[in-house]
C-alpha cells in the first residue's frame, strides 16, 4: 500500500465528505437533537412552572409557617389574609395555578384547595409536606424541631455494581443509552456515506481512470479512513455541543432536578475506561461495516440499485442497536456476553456492558481482539469484492457469480 | 520502451485476449486496431496493471510493470468518469497528485493545461456544469497532466464532434512531439492513419499484423492493378509478387494502353484483410 496515495484520497475524501451538505445538514440535526435532548427537561419544566405557583390564605400564624414547608415543592405567589374570598381573579393577579385556605380546627389544620386544574394538586405532596406543622400543632413543639424529629436519614446503597448509588447508575444508563444512539446513528449515516462515493465513482466511471493510477485497496481504504475520521469529527462535535449545553444552569430548579441526566456531570460518571472503550469499538465498528459497505457498493451499476445491496446488511446493525439497549439493562444475561464478543455486534454490546458493569479486562482484550481480527478479513474480502467490482459493468453480478470471481 | 509480450487473458469462460504481442519504443505512437470485442480495451487495461495477464507479461524498459513504473503512465478509458461535484481545476490537481505531482509544480500544470484546452472561464465551476466537450477536455487533462511517459487512450476520438474531434488531434500532436508514447485504440482505421507510427490489429484476441504502414503494405498479399483502354478503366486483383514491369509489357504487346498504375493497400484494406471474417 503506498502511503502518499492513502495521504491524497484520504485527504481528497475528507476534504470533500466535510464540505458536502450532507455533513452539514446531518450536524445542524445532531446538534439541534441534542439541545432538545439537553434542554427539553427544563423547556418543559419551564412550561408547566405555573402549575406549581400557589397563593396562601389563612391566619398569619398559619401560612407562614407553612409557607417554609411548601417551599420546597411550590412557588408561594403571596399570602393573603384569612377570609379571602378565591376568585379566578385572585388566581390571575397573582398568576397562580391553586389557593390554598389553611384553617385551624380542633383536630389541628385543614386545607382547602381551589385549583385552575385540580388533577396538577397532589394531595398526599401537601400532607407530606404540612404534617410538621399539623404535629407541631398538637405537640407544641417547633416545626424545626418537629421536622428533626420526623426526618429518617436514609442511604441506598447497591451490591455487585460498578456504581456507589442508584441515583448515579440511573445517570450513567442515560447517558450510555444516547451514546449507543449515537455509535449507531453515526456509523450506519457514515458507512451510507462511504459506500454512495464508492457508487458514484462506479457509476460515473471514473472508477477505471482511479484504479489505473492507485491501487484499489489503497482507494478502499483512504474512503474507509476518512469516513471514519469523520465520524469521529462528527461525534466529538456532538459531545461537546452536549457538555458545553448541558454545562449551563437550568432556568428552572424544579425542571433540573426532574432531568433524566444532567451532562454536565458526564465526567463524574464516565470514567477514562469508558470514553476510550467507546471510541476504540466506535472506530472498530465503523470500520468493519464501512468496509463491507463499500466493497458491496462497488458491485453497483446504477446508485438505485443500493439500496437492495446494501439494504440486508443494516439488518444486524440494527439488531446490534436493540441486543446493546438491552445489554444496558441486564449487562451479566450469557446470550448478551456472547453477543459482546460477535463481530460487528460486539462493538455496540461490548460497550453498552463496560458502560453499566464492570466487565473483566480480559473480556475486553477478547473483544478487542476478535473484531481486530474480523477486521482483518473482511478487508481481505472487501479489497478482493472492490478490485473485481470496480470495473464490472453490465448488470449488477449475482452474489454467487461475485463469489466465483473472488475465489479464483 | 514498452514491451507486450504475448499475453493472454480470460474472464470465466470467454478468452478476451489470446496472444497479443507489440513493442512500442519510446516516444512513438502506437495504433492498436481491431473490431468491437477484439480485445483492445483488455489488453490496455493489462499494460496499466488494472488487470493482471494470466499469462505472458507486459514490460517497461525490460522490467515488469510495478505501482512505481504506473505513475509514469496515464490513461484515458474508453468510458471516461468526471466527479460532477469536485471543480474543474481540483479534479485535474487530484488527478496529478495521484501522479505523484506537487505543489508549486502541480499548480502550475494544472493552470497551463486549463489555458492550453480554452476553459479558464470554467476552471472553478463544478465539472457537472460544462459541455460534453468540455468534461473531455478535463479527461483529457486528468489523463496527462503529470506529463506521463505512455499515454494510453482507449477509443480517444469516439463519440466526438469534429470540432473537439480536431482539437484532440492538435493536443496528441502536441504531446507527440514533447516525446511522450502514446497508445491509441480504435475500431475506425481512418481515425489513426495520420497520427500513428506503428500499428498492430487485433481480433478475436490474436495478432493479425503489425508494424509500420509500409511493412504492412509490403506483406499484403495482393495489388490493384488499375488499367485504362480506350473502352475505360477496369480493376484487377493480382498477387503482390507479380512483376508489373513484365505485365505492362505484356499488356502493351495486346492492346492500347492508356493507363497502368499498381495501386497500394489502404491502411483501410489492410484492416478488413487482417480481420478476416471478424465483424468490422
Ligand atoms: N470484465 C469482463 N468480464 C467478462 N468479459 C469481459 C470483461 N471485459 C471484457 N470482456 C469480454 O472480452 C472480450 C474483449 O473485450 P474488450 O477488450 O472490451 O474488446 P474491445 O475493447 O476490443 O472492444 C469481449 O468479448 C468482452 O465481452
Ligand atoms: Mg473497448
Amino acid at each position: 500500500m503506498n502511503m502518499t496515495d492513502l495521504q491524497t484520497v484520504f485527504a481528497a475524501e475528507f476534504l470533500r465528505r466535510i464540505r458536502s451538505r450532507a455533513f452539514v445538514i446531518g450536524m445542524a440535526i445532531g446538534v439541534v437533537g441534542i439541545l432538545t435532548f439537553t434542554k427539553l427537561p427544563a423547556l418543559i419544566g419551564n412550561a408547566f412552572a405555573g402549575s406549581s405557583t400557589i397563593v396562601l390564605i389563612g391566619d398569619e400564624t398559619l401560612t407562614s409557617p407553612a409557607e417554609a414547608l411548601l417551599k420546597s415543592d411550590y412557588d408561594i405567589a403571596a399570602k393573603l389574609p384569612a377570609g379571602t374570598i378565591v376568585t379566578q381573579a385572585v388566581l390571575r393577579t397573582n398568576k397562580a395555578a391553586a389557593a390554598l385556605t389553611l384553617s385551624k380546627t380542633r383536630q389541628g389544620i385543614t386545607v382547602a384547595v381551589d385549583a385552575r386544574d385540580p388533577s396538577a394538586m397532589r394531595r398526599a405532596d401537601i400532607k407530606r409536606d404540612l404534617l410538621p406543622l399539623q404535629l407541631s400543632l398538637a405537640t407544641g413543639k417547633t416545626t424545626a424541631q418537629v421536622n428533626a424529629l420526623t426526618s429518617i436519614p436514609i442511604t441506598i446503597k447497591t451490591i455487585g455494581s460498578k456504581f456507589s448509588n442508584s441515583n448515579q447508575a440511573q445517570q450513567v444508563k442515560g447517558i450510555a443509552y444516547m451514546l449507543i444512539f449515537f455509535l449507531y446513528i453515526l456509523i450506519l449515516l457514515n458507512s451510507q456515506l462511504v459506500t454512495s462515493s464508492v457508487a458514484e465513482e462506479k457509476t460515473s466511471r471514473i472508477a477505471e481512470l482511479l484504479v489505473a493510477s492507485v491501487d484499489p485497496a489503497t482507494l478502499l481504504a483512504g474512503k474507509i479512513l476518512a469516513g471514519t475520521a469523520i465520524a469521529v469529527v462528527q461525534m466529538l462535535i456532538w459531545i461537546a455541543a452536549g457538555v458545553l449545553t448541558g454545562g449551563s444552569p437550568g432556568t428552572s430548579q424544579t425542571a433540573d432536578a426532574n432531568a433524566m441526566f444532567s451532562l454536565s456531570q458526564i465526567f463524574d460518571v464516565l470514567t477514562p475506561l469508558v470514553i476510550v472503550a467507546f471510541l476504540a469499538f466506535f472506530v472498530l465498528g465503523m470500520l468493519q461495516l464501512c468496509t463491507i459497505f463499500a466493497a458491496l457498493a462497488s458491485l453497483i451499476n446504477r446508485t438505485e440499485d443500493l439500496g437492495s445491496i446494501t439494504g440486508p446488511l443494516t439488518i444486524p446493525v440494527v439488531g446490534a442497536l436493540f441486543i446493546a439497549i438491552a445489554a444496558l439493562g441486564s449487562p451479566g444475561a450469557p446470550w448478551i456476553v456472547t453477543c459482546s464478543f460477535v463481530p460487528i455486534l460486539s462493538p455496540f454490546v461490548m460497550f453498552a456492558r463496560i458502560a453499566v458493569s464492570n466487565v473483566p479486562a480480559w473480556q475486553v482484550v477478547l473483544a478487542l481482539a476478535i473484531n481486530l481480527g474480523a477486521l482483518y478479513g473482511i478487508a481481505l474480502f472487501a479489497g478482493k469484492v472492490y478490485r473485481v467490482g470496480m470495473l464490472l459493468y453490465g448488470r449488477t453480478p449475482k452474489l454467487s457469480q461475485v463469489w466465483n470471481v473472488i475465489r479464483s | 520502451m514498452l514491451e507486450v509480450d504475448h499475453v493472454h487473458k480470460e474472464f470465466g469462460s470467454v478468452r478476451a485476449v489470446r496472444d497479443v504481442h507489440f513493442t512500442i519504443p519510446d516516444g512513438t505512437t502506437f495504433g492498436l486496431l481491431g473490431p468491437n470485442g477484439a480485445g483492445k480495451t483488455t489488453t490496455m487495461r493489462m499494460i496499466l496493471g488494472i488487470l493482471t495477464p494470466d499469462g505472458g507479461a507486459v514490460r517497461w524498459n525490460g522490467q515488469p510493470v510495478h505501482a512505481n513504473t504506473r505513475k509514469h503512465f496515464g490513461y484515458l478509458p474508453e468510458e471516461r468518469g468526471i466527479y460532477g461535484k469536485m471543480k474543474v481545476r481540483d479534479q485535474i490537481a487530484y488527478f496529478g497528485k495521484l501522479h505523484g505531482m506537487r505543489e508549486p509544480s502541480l499548480g502550475q500544470e494544472v493552470d497551463r493545461w486549463i489555458e492550453r484546452l480554452g476553459i479558464t472561464q470554467y476552471a472553478d465551476r463544478p465539472c457537472a456544469e460544462l459541455s460534453k466537450g468540455n468534461q473531455q477536455k478535463v479527461q483529457v487533462a486528468c489523463a496527462a497532466v503529470h506529463r506521463p511517459q505512455l499515454l494510453v487512450l482507449d477509443e480517444p476520438f469516439s463519440g466526438l464532434d469534429p470540432v473537439n474531434a480536431d482539437i484532440l488531434l492538435a493536443i496528441l500532436r502536441e504531446l507527440q512531439s514533447n516525446g511522450t508514447a502514446l497508445v491509441l485504440s480504435s475500431h475506425q482505421m481512418w481515425q489513426l492513419e495520420d497520427l500513428c507510427d506503428r500499428f498492430c490489429i487485433i481480433a478475436d484476441g490474436e495478432n493479425r499484423a503489425s508494424g509500420t504502414l509500409e511493412e504492412l503494405r509490403s506483406v499484403f498479399p495482393t495489388r490493384v492493378v488499375r488499367i485504362g483502354d480506350t473502352h475505360g478503366t477496369s480493376e484487377i486483383n493480382v498477387p503482390a509478387t507479380t512483376d508489373f514491369a513484365a505485365m505492362l509489357r505484356e499488356l502493351v504487346s495486346t492492346k492500347p494502353i492508356t493507363r497502368f498504375e499498381a495501386v497500394e493497400p489502404s491502411l483501410h484494406e489492410i484492416y478488413l484483410h487482417a480481420i478476416g471474417g471478424s465483424a468490422a
